[in-house]
C-alpha cells in the first residue's frame, strides 16, 4: 500500500476528547480483528475497550483469525447485532469492501483502523507513517548532528515503508543538505530490516570511508542495534547519534546508556485511545468530517479520497523515557539495565 | 542338449547339518507373495544353483538370507542351529556374503574404501587406517584381477569387469562361509566369466557354501552340485545336476513340471510330479 | 598410460597446459580448489581496484578492499556461514537437504538470549562466568536435539528431508516470534560477546599479535608433520611418493598462505576510540601519535577454522564420515554393506543443529543482541555456499573446504559491493547469477576433467 497525506494537520487534540463523549451512553462499539494471533492487538483492544466503556458504551470484537471470507462474515453478524460503529483492522483491504458497503447502506458507520479500506464512508485512523520520518530527522537535528557526514541504514527495499519513511526523513533534511552541511556518505537498504544485515551493511560503510560517519539514520530499533554494534567495534558507540522506531525494549535501553539517539514510539494504546473517542462521538451522532483534527487522505492504491486522523508518534529521547516507563510500555530495571547511576533522570 | 558331462564332486559333506537351511519361508509385499513357504538348503564345500524366471522370487528369497529384507513367515538354521536375521550387519555376523546383481558398491569412493564398507580398518586412535586399507586391497585385487592399477579412482571410473572383481573381493575378503552370488556373471565377457567360475571352484574347495542365483543353465549345470527351481514364489522342486538334464530344468522353470530325478516342492504342477 | 600415450601428439600450446597438469598430479592440489582461490583473488583485487576509483584508501591498488581492516572483518563475516556450511556440505553428500539451518539459528538464538537476560542474569548476576558457558551448552544442545528431531522424521518416518526441513524454517521462525514475542532481547553476556569478535567493553574478542603469530607457527608445523606423515605411511606400504619438490612446493606454499593470513590479520589495529576507552580504564597514557595494538585472529574467525578442520577430519578419518558419503554414493549399497543409514542420518542432522547452534551464538555475539529475524535466508547462503564450493546436489560429491571457500566468495561479494555503495537490488542479482555460473563452470570442469 502506498499512502499518502494530501491535506493533514493532526494535533495533540487526541488527549482533550475523552470528556465529549461522556454523554454518549448505551451505543454499541464494536471491533473486528484480522488476527488476534498477534501480541499487538491485544494492547490496542484493552485500549478501546476501556475508553468505549468508560463512557458508557458496550465492546464487542470478533477475530476473523486471518481469513478474509471470515472476517467479512464477522462483519455482517455486528451489523445484525445492532452495533452502530465498528473498528475494522482489515485482513484484505479489497475483500473486505462489500462488508463496508453493506454497512454503509445498514447506517453503520465504520472506521478503518490501521489498515486503510478505501470506502468513502470509512473513516481511517492510523499513525502519521510520514511522520515517523520526520520525527527521526527533526530529532538528530534538534538534539544530534546539524551537519556532517551521515549514513542511511534504509529498511527493505520490498517495503514501501522504508521507501516512505526516507521521504519524511529527507523533507527535513533536504534544507541542510542543500547547503551542503549534510554528506550523504552511505546509503542502503537492508534484507528484510535484519539487525545482522544492517550490521554488515554499517560496517562496510565505516570501511568505506575510514570511519568518518558523524550521525546514522537507521529506519528501525532493531537496525539500529546492528549498527551500535558496528559502531561499537570502532569504539564510535555514543559519539555517533542513531535513530530508530518501534520503542524496542533494547533500543530504549540503549537510548538511556546514550548509544542511541531516539526511538520513535508508536503507542498503540493512544492509537486505540484515539480511535475509540472517535467511534464514541461518532456513535454519538458526529459526522466523520467534523471530528477534530481529520483530514482528507487520498493515497491509497485506487486513490479514493477517505476522511482520515493521523495520530503523531512519540519521539522518546533520553529526556523523555520516564513517559514509556510512566505508561507502563517497559519497566524501568529494563530501560535503564547497566546505566550509571546519575547519568539520565528517569533512572534514577 | 545333452546331459552335462562335468558331474557333481564329491567333497560335498552331507554327514552332518546342513550349513544353511532355510524353512518354510514366505514373505509378501502388499499383498503379493513373492516367497510363498519356501524351503531350501546348503551343505560346506557344495554349490546350488537357484533357477527361476524373473520374478520367481530367487532374489527375495536370497536377499532375505542376506538380510536385506524381513521375512514374515518361516525359520533359518546355520549348522543346525536356528538364527535370526534382521539385516545385513546380522547376516555379514554370520558370515554370509552377497555379491549382488547390481553390485551393491558406492560409486562415488575407490576400490578400498568399498572393500571394507561397513568394518573399516582403523588406527589405535579410532581413526580410518586408510593406508592399510589400501595394501590390504591391493593384496586381494592383485589376487583376483592382477591387472588393476585404479586404486584412488572411484569405482565409478572402473569398467564393468573391474567393479564385479571389487565386489567378489568384498564378499570372499572377510572369511564367508556362505556366498551368495546373484548373476555373478551378468555383466562379464567370456574370459572374465571363466575366471568367476574358477574362483567358485576355488571357494568350493575351501569348504564354502554357494548359493548360485543365474539365467544360464550352462552355468548352472557347470557349477553346481544341485539345483533348486522357483516359480511364482514357491519351490518347483530340487534336483542334483547330474540326476536332471536341461529339458527337464527347462520343464521345471516354464511349466513347473518336476521330473522324475527331482524332489518336488510345493510349486510343483499338482498330478504330473508322480 | 593412455596419458602418455596422448603426450606424443601435444602441440605446444598443450604442452604448456601439460605442465600444469603435470604440476597438479605431482602435488596431489584439488584443481577445483585452485580455481576458486584463483576466483577469489581476482574479486577482492577487482574490488579494490573499483573501490580506488570511488573513494579511495589504503588497499593493495589504492582501494579500500584489500586493507587488514576489511580482510579482517570480511573473514568475521564470513564465519557464521562456514561454519554451517560444513555440515550442509554431509548433509547435500547424503542426498538431503536441510532449509531450517536459518530459523533454527534464530531459534536458538532467542533461547540463549532469554536465558542470558532474563533467567541466568538475574540469577547469578549480571556478567558471572558461569553464564556464557552453560547458555552456550544449552543453545548447542538445543540446536542438536532439534536437528536430530528432524533427523529422525526424515529416518524412521520416512518424510522427505526437504519437507521436514521446509516445516522446520517455517516452525522454526514462528517459535522464534513465540520465545520473545518478536521483541530484541539485548545485551548479550559480556562474556559470551567474545564469540562474535566485537570488543567488549576493553576486552576484544580476538587473540591479539602474539597468540596470533603463535598459532600461525604452530598451524605451519602442522601442515609440516601432515606432509611428513604421510610421505612416511606411503612409504609404509610401498605406495608411490610425490616428487621431494613436490612436498616442499606443498610444506612452504601451505606455511605462506597460514603465515600470510596471520600478519593481515595482525595489521589491523584497534581503532582510535577504542584504544582512548581501554587507555583511559587501564591508567595507560595514549602517546599523541597514537597506539598500534592489533586485533590478531579473531575468535568467530578461529572457531569457524576449528570446526572446519574437524569437520575435515569428521568426513576423511572417520567411519562416520566414510559412511556419509557411501550413503550419498549409493543408499542401498551401503544399507546392504550393514550400514546404519538410519542411525547416520539422524546424526548428521543433530550435526547440523548443533552446527546452526553455534552459528546463532556467533551471530547473537555479534550483533550483541538476538531477535527472531536472525538467520533469515541463511539457508540459502548456506546452501549456495555448498553448491558454489563444488557440493553436487545429486549427492556424494563435495567438501568441507570448498564450501568454506565457497561461504568467502559470497561474503567477499557482498561485502564487495556493499563497500562500492551498490543498491541491494543489484546485489542480489549478482550474487544470484554467480551461484548459477559458478555451478556451470564447476560442471563444464567436471565434464572436461572426464
Amino acid at each position: 500500500m502506498y499512502r499518502k497525506i494530501m491535506t493533514m494537520a493532526a494535533g495533540a487534540l487526541v488527549l482533550g476528547l475523552s470528556t465529549l463523549s461522556a454523554e454518549a451512553a448505551g451505543k454499541n462499539i464494536c471491533v473486528s480483528w484480522k488476527t488476534f494471533q498477534e501480541e499487538r492487538w491485544k494492547t490496542d483492544e484493552a485500549a478501546i475497550k476501556a475508553v468505549v466503556e468508560g463512557a458508557g458504551n458496550k465492546f464487542f470484537s470478533a477475530d476473523a483469525q486471518g481469513s478474509a471470507a471470515k472476517q467479512q462474515a464477522d462483519i455482517e453478524g455486528l451489523i445484525t447485532q445492532g452495533c452502530n460503529v465498528i473498528l475494522v483492522v482489515a485482513f484484505d483491504s479489497d475483500a473486505i469492501l462489500p462488508a463496508f458497503q453493506a454497512a454503509a447502506d445498514a447506517g453503520v458507520k465504520m472506521i478503518s483502523y490501521d489498515v486503510l479500506v478505501e470506502h468513502p464512508d470509512a473513516l481511517y485512523v492510523t499513525f502519521d507513517n510520514v511522520g515517523v520520518g520526520r520525527l527521526m530527522a527533526k530529532t538528530m537535528l534538534e538534539k544530534g548532528k546539524q551537519e556532517g557526514d551521515f549514513a542511511f541504514i534504509k529498511g527493505d527495499k520490498g517495503d514501501p515503508n522504508a521507501t516512505f519513511l526516507f521521504q519524511g526523513i529527507m523533507e527535513v533534511l533536504k534544507p541542510n543538505m542543500d547547503a551542503g552541511k549534510i554528506k550523504n556518505v552511505c546509503e542502503t537498504f537492508t534484507d528484510g530490516w535484519k539487525p545482522d544485515a544492517a550490521q554488515k551493511n554499517m560496517e562496510q560503510c565505516l570501511t568505506s570511508v575510514n570511519n568518518k560517519v558523524d550521525a546514522v539514520i537507521s529506519e528501525n530499533d532493531g537496525m539500529a542495534g546492528g549498527v551500535v554494534a558496528a559502531l561499537e567495534a570502532q569504539g564510535l558507540a555514543g559519539s555517533v547519534p542513531v535513530t530508530g522506531q518501534d520503542g524496542d525494549k533494547a533500543a530504549l535501553n540503549r537510548v538511556a546508556l546514550g548509544t542511541q539517539l531516539v526511538s520513535v514510539w508508536k503507542d498503540s494504546r493512544v492509537l486505540g485511545k484515539a480511535a475509540a473517542e472517535f467511534a464514541n462521538m461518532i456513535a454519538d451522532g458526529k459526522a466523520a468530517a467534523e471530528l477534530p483534527g481529520v483530514g482528507k487522505f487520498s493515497g491509497g492504491a485506487k486513490g479514493v479520497e477517505v476522511n482520515a486522523v493521523l495520530i503523531p508518534p512519540n519521539p522518546v529521547t533520553k529526556d523523555k523515557l520516564n513517559e514509556v516507563i510512566e505508561a507502563g510500555w517497559v519497566s524501568k530495571d529494563e530501560v535503564c539495565a547497566g546505566v550509571a547511576a546519575g547519568s539520565v533522570p528517569a533512572c534514577n | 542338449m545333452s546331459k552335462p558331462s562335468h558331474k557333481h564332486p564329491t567333497h560335498v559333506e552331507r554327514a552332518g547339518p546342513p550349513l544353511i537351511e532355510m524353512k518354510d519361508i514366505s514373505i509378501a509385499f502388499g499383498g503379493i507373495k513373492a516367497v510363498d513357504h519356501a524351503s531350501i538348503d546348503l551343505y560346506p564345500g557344495e554349490v546350488v544353483g537357484l533357477l527361476g524366471h524373473n520374478g520367481a522370487g530367487k532374489s527375495t528369497l536370497i536377499k532375505i538370507l542376506s538380510g536385506a529384507y524381513r521375512r514374515d513367515h518361516g525359520e533359518i538354521f546355520i549348522n543346525g542351529g536356528k538364527v535370526e536375521i534382521n539385516n545385513p550387519r546380522d547376516a555379514k555376523a554370520l558370515g554370509i556374503e552377497t555379491i549382488y546383481q547390481t553390485l551393491a558398491l558406492a560409486d562415488n569412493v575407490d576400490a578400498a574404501a568399498n572393500l571394507y564398507l561397513g568394518r573399516e580398518l582403523r588406527t589405535r586412535f579410532g581413526t580410518l587406517d586408510d593406508a592399510a586399507m589400501e595394501a590390504e586391497c591391493r593384496k586381494v585385487m592383485g589376487r583376483l584381477n592382477p591387472n588393476f592399477r585404479r586404486f584412488k579412482e572411484p569405482v565409478k571410473e572402473l569398467s564393468g569387469g573391474q567393479r564385479q572383481s571389487v565386489a567378489i573381493a568384498r564378499a570372499i575378503h572377510f572369511n564367508a562361509r556362505i556366498l551368495i552370488m546373484d548373476e555373478p556373471t551378468a555383466a562379464l565377457g567370456p574370459q572374465e566369466t571363466a575366471q568367476v567360475g574358477e574362483l567358485i571352484k576355488q571357494l568350493k574347495a575351501e569348504g564354502i557354501g554357494i548359493f548360485l542365483i543365474s539365467h544360464d543353465l550352462h552355468d548352472v549345470f557347470d557349477l553346481a552340485d544341485r539345483l533348486t527351481v522357483m516359480k511364482n514364489g514357491r519351490v518347483v522342486g530340487t534336483a542334483r545336476t547330474s540326476d536332471v538334464d536341461h529339458d527337464e530344468v527347462l520343464g521345471m522353470i516354464i511349466a513347473g513340471k518336476c521330473p522324475p530325478g527331482a524332489v518336488p516342492g510345493p510349486g510343483a504342477l499338482q498330478g504330473v510330479a508322480a | 598410460m593412455s596419458m602418455a600415450a596422448t603426450d606424443n601428439t601435444q602441440t605446444p600450446a598443450m604442452a604448456q597446459e601439460g605442465a600444469v597438469t603435470r604440476f597438479l598430479r605431482a602435488t596431489e592440489i584439488d584443481s577445483r580448489m585452485l580455481g576458486m582461490i584463483g576466483a577469489l583473488l581476482v574479486i577482492w583485487i577487482g574490488f579494490d581496484a573499483a573501490s580506488a576509483f570511488v573513494r579511495g584508501g589504503e588497499g593493495l591498488l589504492g582501494g579500500s578492499f584489500l586493507t587488514p581492516r576489511n580482510l579482517w572483518i570480511l573473514l568475521v563475516q564470513t564465519s557464521s556461514i562456514a561454519v554451517m556450511t560444513t555440515g550442509m556440505v554431509l548433509i547435500i553428500v547424503m542426498r538431503h537437504i536441510d532449509l531450517s539451518v536459518g530459523s533454527i539459528l534464530g531459534f536458538t538464538a532467542v533461547c540463549i538470549g532469554t536465558m542470558q537476560v532474563y533467567w541466568l542474569g538475574p540469577l547469578v548476576g549480571v556478567g558471572h562466568p558461569a553464564i556464557w558457558i552453560i547458555t552456550l551448552a544449552l543453545g548447542l544442545a538445543l540446536g542438536a536435539a532439534i536437528g536430530a528431531f528432524h533427523g529422525s522424521l526424515i529416518a524412521y518416518f520416512g518424510i522427505p528431508s526437504f519437507i521436514v526441513t521446509l516445516g522446520g524454517l517455517i516452525v522454526w521462525r514462528g517459535a522464534a516470534w513465540s520465545v520473545i514475542r518478536g521483541e530484541t532481547v539485548a545485551p548479550m553476556d559480556k562474556n559470551f560477546k567474545l564469540i562474535g569478535g566485537g570488543i567488549s567493553g576493553i576486552t576484544p574478542g580476538s587473540i591479539g599479535a602474539i597468540a596470533s603469530w603463535i598459532l600461525g607457527l604452530v598451524i605451519c608445523a602442522a601442515i609440516v608433520a601432515m606432509i611428513y606423515n604421510g610421505r612416511k605411511q606411503r612409504k609404509r606400504f610401498n605406495f608411490a611418493l610425490r616428487p621431494m619438490w613436490a612436498e616442499y612446493v606443498l610444506a612452504v606454499a601451505g606455511c605462506i598462505v597460514v603465515l600470510g593470513v596471520t600478519w593481515v590479520v595482525n595489521a589491523y589495529y584497534w581503532p582510535k576510540g577504542v584504544v582512548d576507552r581501554w587507555a583511559q580504564q587501564t591508567g595507560v597514557t595514549v602517546p599523541p601519535e597514537g597506539m598500534n595494538i592489533a586485533f590478531g585472529y579473531s575468535i568467530p574467525v578461529l572457531i569457524a577454522l576449528g570446526i572446519g578442520i574437524a569437520m575435515t577430519f569428521l568426513a576423511n578419518r572417520t567411519r562416520f564420515g566414510r559412511y556419509i558419503y557411501a550413503i550419498g554414493g549409493n543408499p542401498e549399497a551401503a544399507e546392504l554393506a550393514g550400514i546404519n543409514t538410519r542411525k547416520i542420518t539422524v546424526l548428521v542432522f543433530a550435526l547440523m543443529g548443533m552446527l546452526a547452534a553455534v552459528s546463532a551464538s556467533i551471530s547473537s555475539a555479534r550483533l550483541d543482541s538476538a531477535t527472531n529475524a536472525l538467520g533469515q535466508f541463511d539457508e540459502l547462503y548456506v546452501i549456495a555456499a555448498a553448491v558454489i564450493g563444488g557440493t553436487s546436489l545429486a549427492g556424494g560429491l563435495g567438501t568441507i573446504y570448498g564450501a568454506m571457500l565457497g561461504a568467502l566468495v559470497m561474503q567477499s561479494l557482498q561485502s564487495g559491493m556493499t563497500l562500492l555503495n551498490f543498491e541491494s537490488a543489484t546485489k542480489d542479482m549478482v550474487v544470484g547469477c554467480v551461484l548459477v555460473f559458478a555451478v556451470w563452470i564447476d560442471q563444464v570442469y567436471r565434464r572436461r576433467v572426464k
